[in-house]
């Protein structure tokens, strides 16, 4: 039971971080029904950016809304290099875009910083604390807390303020909301800044965890596409709870069926949230007027 | 100096009508990527040996002294590089010899252009199993009748018997077997589940678990372990996930020793695993510490040289200036700088070779498709077990230590 217990916990936490990622898709989803291919690629350049300010002195409560900031200005050039010109054009090409800005930054990590896996360094203690016969690092719970205060806030941002209500009526109807006065242009960079802000949040907790390496990203990303899939490419809440789901569901099965076992689950549950609900298990149908 | 660019140009057009006045000597490896410091290491221990050469005027060949010339080039850890170098130094005509080489796939790709052309090279410091029983017998297919590649390393058969063999030293009787699903890995485990075997059943395995390249969570394969009752863990991965393993393990409250493979001296797993690492023990050749005179000479000359207070990859500079030490006395043997010539001596060296990680005695033989031990330098004897402490390898059995300086007296 304990064993199950610990298990569920430790695979709950890493899917909070799934659920983050997810959430970058979502906000850039919403406002101009793009997504980021290279989003991982854009957790992976942040987090090396922080390690860089990390190893120039800047201590880590200044490094992190450095790395945040970096984050933003890396969203704002995908949007502006990879994506405006195709949705100007009314074009897919940002899905071809997003890809190629994916794998130069990959190649630029891998020139800059080298191949090598780097240990990122982290005042909060890996030790683990104990509760309940299982345990839990606090660099773990500090995951927890900093993915779903990031979301708050977002969503709080969304929901409270001027530019959030703008956010919000872009992503309901792009026309109306430009014919009431909203430059769905500078929403859209909104968006984009934001989910750069969202990985490099993303970046930053999970490397005191996973280290930071050019191929960082690439086994989060996958997952990450998985939960937005299944919550729904609209639903910020939808996120945490598939997020939550879905990385218990793995490490369980990696458990109890076998290491090799352990992406099957998410896989099934993609395939099923595809057959049954194609919109997503949070997600709003939405209704097509022809 | 002159004379030497004379030469390369020349060799264009391939007229070895002149006595060569150097010995050219290829040093091939990873020198970037994640894989450079031990390709670095090992450039920069040979260099030491060369140097060292070099200053005392040369190798006597013919009445005459004909000092070393280094050709350097970049495998990047990469297949196809390796592929394009061994190309490149096949078709240089007054080649001597090639030092180097880390990674298997690298080492399959390259040396066959070399064994084409008879060229003889020495894989060092690392390489897989496969790099040399490549050129065994196997049922569908003889393996060469003469074979110009030999191997300086450790093998994977003499880690996986000292890891098997330490685990049965500290009187456990029940081990986990935790592996990386990379052919590296599953060799490693079936080597391992065999020297078990070999070695008297005297472990019980009580759980196998694999993980993939890029894992960061062991938390599943851990538990496993733990829960079956496991008394240590055989570990079979590289650098990163082998870090990942460590980590998880003080996480979950698993105190019990993580043996394996010499993967776990790459500086990627020290530095990545931090203070989790330490007592970590695995199979080494060459420990950094100075416990003869020999050995402190080199320590320090290596530190001096290259300005470092830690050698990146201890083990490979070691075996890449033992290398060179060994190539010279063949080329003296010799008396001639024809690699072929120099082929055949080293497969009879008749003189000890004195090197840091041991007196090196008739290491190789006449290649014998059947056993590729033949063209093998390293014994159980040559291999230590070292372990991490505070991010550096030591001697992990003080038996091991006392060995060495008895050896050296």
């Amino acid at each position: 039971m304990e064993v199950t217990l610990q298990m569920g916990v430790s695979g709950a936490l890493m899917g909070l971080v799934y659920a983050l990622i997810a959430y970058g898709f979502q906000l850039t989803f919403a406002t101009s029904k793009s997504i980021n291919f290279g989003q991982g690629e854009l957790v992976m350049l942040s987090a090396f950016i922080s390690l860089t300010l990390t190893n120039i002195g800047l201590p880590y409560w200044l490094m992190v809304p450095a790395g945040l900031l970096c984050g933003v200005v890396l969203g704002l050039a995908v949007e502006r290099l990879a994506v405006r010109l195709a949705l100007e054009q009314k074009s897919e090409g940002w899905i071809l875009m997003t890809i190629i800005f994916g794998l130069f930054a990959f190649s630029a990590a891998e020139n800059i910083w080298g191949r090598d896996d780097h240990p990122f360094p982290t005042p909060i203690s890996s030790d683990p604390l104990h509760f309940f016969g299982i345990s839990v690092t606090p660099v773990e719970i500090s995951v927890a807390i900093g993915v779903l205060s990031v979301m708050g806030l977002i969503e709080l941002f969304k929901r409270k303020t001027l530019w959030g209500k703008a956010f919000d009526a872009v992503a309901a109807d792009r026309d109306a909301a430009e014919l009431m006065g909203i430059s769905a242009k500078r929403t859209i960079m909104l968006s984009y800044g934001l989910s750069g802000l969202v990985a490099a949040m993303a970046g930053i907790l999970v490397s005191p965890i996973t280290t930071v390496g050019p191929t960082m990203a690439s086994a989060l990303i996958l997952k990450a596409f998985a939960v937005a899939v299944v919550a729904g490419l609209d639903s910020g809440f939808g996120v945490v709870v598939v997020g939550l789901f879905l990385g218990a569901l793995e490490s369980l099965a990696s458990f109890y069926i076998g290491s090799g076992w352990r992406e099957a689950p998410g896989l099934i549950l993609l395939i099923l949230a595809l057959a049954m609900k194609p919109s997503g298990v949070f997600g709003k149908v939405s209704i097509r007027k022809v | 100096m002159k004379k030497a660019l004379l030469a390369t140009l020349l060799l264009g057009f391939s007229t070895p009508l002149f006595a060569a006045d150097t010995v050219k000597l290829a040093i091939t490896g990873p020198f970037s990527g994640g894989s450079a410091p031990m390709g670095v290491s090992m450039r920069d221990g040979a260099k030491l040996a060369i140097n060292e050469i070099n200053a005392a005027g040369g190798i006597v060949v013919g009445g005459k002294k004909l000092k070393i010339d280094i050709i350097e080039r970049d495998d990047e850890a990469k297949n196809d590089r390796g592929a394009l170098i061994g190309q490149e130094l096949a078709s240089m005509d007054d080649l001597s010899g090639v030092i180097g080489s880390v990674n298997t796939g690298v080492v399959i790709a390259g040396d066959k252009h070399l064994q084409e052309k008879g060229i003889t090279k020495i894989i060092c410091p690392a390489a897989g199993s496969a790099s040399m029983t490549q050129w065994a017998d196997k049922p569908e297919k003889p393996g060469p009748k003469d074979l110009s590649i030999f191997r300086f390393a450790a093998h994977d058969g003499i880690q996986s018997a000292m890891v098997v063999e330490e685990a049965i030293n500290r009187k456990l009787t029940k081990v986990a077997v935790i592996h990386d699903a990379t052919n590296y890995g599953v060799s490693g485990r079936d080597d391992l589940l065999n020297q078990i075997k070999l070695q008297g059943n005297k472990l019980e395995v009580v759980a196998t678990e694999k993980f993939n390249i890029g894992d960061k969570d062991m938390t599943a394969q851990l538990l496993k372990a733990k829960t079956a009752g496991a008394q240590a863990i055989l570990i079979w991965g590289i650098g990163p996930e082998l870090a990942a393993v460590s980590n998880d393990m003080d996480k979950i409250g698993l105190k019990i020793p993580l043996i394996g493979g010499w993967t776990l001296s790459m500086s990627n797993y020290i530095d990545n695993a931090g203070k989790n690492g330490n007592g970590t023990l695995m199979p080494q050749t060459f420990i950094e510490e100075p416990i003869t005179p020999r050995i402190k000479a080199f320590i320090n000359a290596y530190h001096k040289a290259y300005n470092v207070d830690r050698i990146p990859s201890p083990v490979s500079a070691a075996q890449g200036y033992d290398a060179v030490l060994i190539f010279a006395a063949a080329v003296k043997q010799a008396q001639s700088t024809d690699t072929k010539k120099i082929k055949l001596a080293l497969e009879d060296l008749k003189e000890p070779v004195k090197g840091v990680i041991a007196t090196w005695k008739h290491p190789y033989s006449t290649w014998n498709p059947a056993d590729e031990q033949t063209h093998e330098a390293f014994r159980r004897e040559n291999a230590v077990m070292g372990m991490v402490k505070d991010g550096r390898v030591v001697f992990g059995n003080d038996a091991d230590r006392q060995r060495l300086i008895k050896q050296e007296k």
